[in-house]
């Protein structure tokens, strides 16, 4: 190749390199800016007008955040109803995990569909109709009557994950077990379980982050005490004060990296999802 | 000591296991052979308790197992895919039967490490099944299955997911074990080469019924049929027509020739015999060798090398086609003329039908 065809073969990959930076970069820009605009604005102070960044930083909105916005018990109120429809969901979809992974049923995909249903149908109209008859039930405003309603959207991912799992389970392995002496009990506690373990992990983490962020179900279903996150920091926008808004979402958003660094580091998702196979 | 009598297993409209009569004695390896689909994993599953016969019953020293569940019957079992444990440690896969049987402690570590010293893997208690090959994890399992000393040893295809030379050293290791320990085992193969290299008996399974039971050498030398022979090693067969029968056997009459071969019942003057012959014990000879019985004139139609011998395909005078196996020796091209001696002893006729 003469140098001038190299040089221009050269630039050209260059040109091709920086586009694709600046493609990758704007796209990360476009998923971070608005949690970055909401981060500035928790901290910042006498930002008005026309100025690019806050002349003065402070932590006051979240002091105001945490004592006006009484975000301690929220939380509390938050994590409860999470780890309630985490039990929940979690034990519905070890029976249905096992069933559909195990089992030959018939009717199975049209089973499955139903329960999925919820998932397909907008939250509004499914949380209007439990509100309705959690009324009639006193269930509203209670920790458990809010679980229940996220249960409807989280067992059917705690359904799917454990279906997974147990398909995933080798059947051999559990004969060998019971040639080995091992009767049903010591083959579910000593092989089924452990092996299923990372599943149920999976689908606890998939269930507990859906719950903990759930709105749409909360806002019909919640009452003064039990105000989650995502409702409280609603309220908030309606009060008017954007800078103890912003904390409060920053404050929300915390909680949900620390689970997905969680299930990076750890767990590793993709050993998860479908539990692991015999070796 | 094992016996299967009379088992029955359907599955929907198959018949997987035909009223099969199974005696294993004891402390003896017995081979299932046959075909996929021929009923011999049905008929393990049975002894193991993980298939329900609808019919029959199985026996165990004795004892009628029919009714009990897979983990009271007190088996060691090696499975094709291995089926270790894959979350426990070897130390731990291997002292999984001691544990659920209550064994203390102590006493489990010196068995285990009695059990991994049996097959050899003293150095590997602590690695995961995953960090094994697949040789290695097949003697764990076979570690697990003998550890806590059972009566009977079943292992269904241990060596089919092995590549052919681990295949080769591991089926003397199996045959090594089994005979130091005195156990009495059921193999489960379809590989034929196998059954007769580490079998006492073996059963040659058929459409969920056993076609013929006896030592490897009884299989191979005196296949009872037409599948048995075709199943167990290379087979020619050959149809001809008696011409008499004498005290020293039926005269059968084929090829331009005739041999004499051991007379079947029901054979008579006039009846068509099926014969069958090993293609590497048919002789062959020059093309002006004398006529005498059992020497049959054939041509050559194609031949293939195969390394330590030559593969020959014949065509007899009639029609009739055989293989024929030769060490060594010159290359017959094909076209050529040539005459082969059935030897008298190594020919058998399988089956007399009418015309």
């Amino acid at each position: 190749m003469r140098p001038l065809a190299r040089a221009y073969g050269r630039g050209l990959w260059e040109a091709r390199a920086v586009l694709g930076y600046t493609i990758l970069l704007s796209l990360t820009l476009f998923i971070v800016a608005p949690f970055l605009m909401i981060a500035l604005r928790s901290v910042g102070k006498g930002w008005f007008g026309k100025l690019w960044l806050p002349p003065q930083l402070t932590l006051e909105w979240y002091r105001w955040a945490i004592e006006v916005g009484n975000i301690p018990e929220v939380l509390r109120n938050t994590v409860i109803i999470g780890v309630i429809a985490v039990a929940i969901s979690t034990t519905i979809g070890l029976f249905a995990g096992w069933a559909f992974g195990r089992r030959r049923l018939p009717g199975k995909e049209l089973l499955l569909a139903v329960f999925l249903l919820p998932l397909m149908i907008p939250s509004i109209t499914y949380a209007l109709g439990v509100a309705r008859i959690f009324y009639a039930l006193r269930l509203v405003d209670t920790h458990v009557g809010v679980a229940l309603a996220h249960v409807a959207v989280c067992a059917p991912y705690a359904i799917m994950v454990l279906s997974a799992t147990f398909e995933g389970l080798d059947e051999r392995v559990l004969e060998a077990a019971s040639v080995c002496g091992a009767g049903p009990v010591r083959r579910f506690f000593h092989v089924v379980l452990p092996l299923v373990m990372p599943g149920i992990l999976a689908s606890a983490i998939f269930t507990f982050t859906h719950s903990y962020n759930e709105f749409t179900l909360t806002l019909l279903t919640y009452g003064p005490h039990t105000v989650t996150l995502p409702v409280r920091t609603y309220l908030a926008v309606g009060d008017g004060y954007w800078e103890i808004t912003s904390a409060m979402a920053v404050l929300m958003v915390a909680p949900s990296l620390l689970i997905l660094a969680l299930v990076q580091r750890r767990a590793r998702p993709e050993r998860l999802v479908g539990g692991f196979k015999g070796a | 000591m094992i016996e299967l009598r009379g088992i029955t297993a359907r599955y929907g409209p198959v018949l997987a296991n035909d009223r099969l009569d199974l005696v294993v004695h004891r402390g003896e390896l017995l081979t299932l052979l046959g075909p996929s689909g021929c009923g011999k994993t049905t008929a393990l599953r049975t002894l193991t308790g993980h298939v329900r016969p609808d019919e029959g019953r199985v026996l165990i020293d004795g004892r009628d197992v029919t009714d009990l569940p897979t983990h009271r019957r007190e088996l060691g079992m090696v499975f094709q895919n291995f089926a270790l444990f894959p979350h426990m440690t070897v130390r731990d896969n291997v002292g999984f039967p001691l544990m659920v049987r209550g064994v203390p402690a102590a006493e489990r570590v010196t068995r285990v490490a009695e059990a991994l010293r049996l097959v050899r893997l003293e150095g590997h208690a602590d690695k995961q099944p995953r960090q094994l090959s697949g040789g290695q994890q097949q003697r764990v399992g076979l570690a697990r299955a003998l550890v806590y000393r059972p009566k009977v040893l079943l292992l269904d295809e241990p060596l089919s997911n092995l590549d052919a030379k681990l295949r080769e050293e591991m089926r003397f290791e199996i045959r090594d074990v089994v005979t130091r320990l005195g156990i009495t085992a059921v193999y489960v193969t379809h590989d034929q080469e196998e059954a007769l290299a580490l079998s006492d008996r073996i059963a040659i399974m058929h459409r969920g019924r056993i076609e013929q039971l006896g030592t490897p050498e009884d299989i191979y030398a005196r296949p009872a049929s037409r599948f048995v022979a075709e199943f167990v090693g290379l087979s020619s067969f050959l149809e001809g027509v008696v011409e008499g029968i004498a005290e020293d056997g039926m005269s059968v009459a084929l090829g331009g020739g005739r041999v004499t071969v051991p007379a079947l019942p029901g054979a008579a003057a006039g009846r068509r015999a099926l014969l069958f012959v090993r293609p590497n014990e048919v002789e062959l000879l020059p093309a002006d060798a004398p006529q005498a019985s059992g020497v049959l004139r054939a041509r050559v139609e194609a031949v293939t090398y195969l390394g330590d011998r030559m593969d020959y395909r014949l065509r007899l005078e009639g029609g009739l086609a055989l293989r024929v196996q030769q060490d060594g020796g010159a290359r017959l091209a094909p076209g050529t003329s040539v005459r082969l001696r059935l030897p008298s002893g190594r020919v058998r006729a399988l089956s007399v039908a009418d015309t």
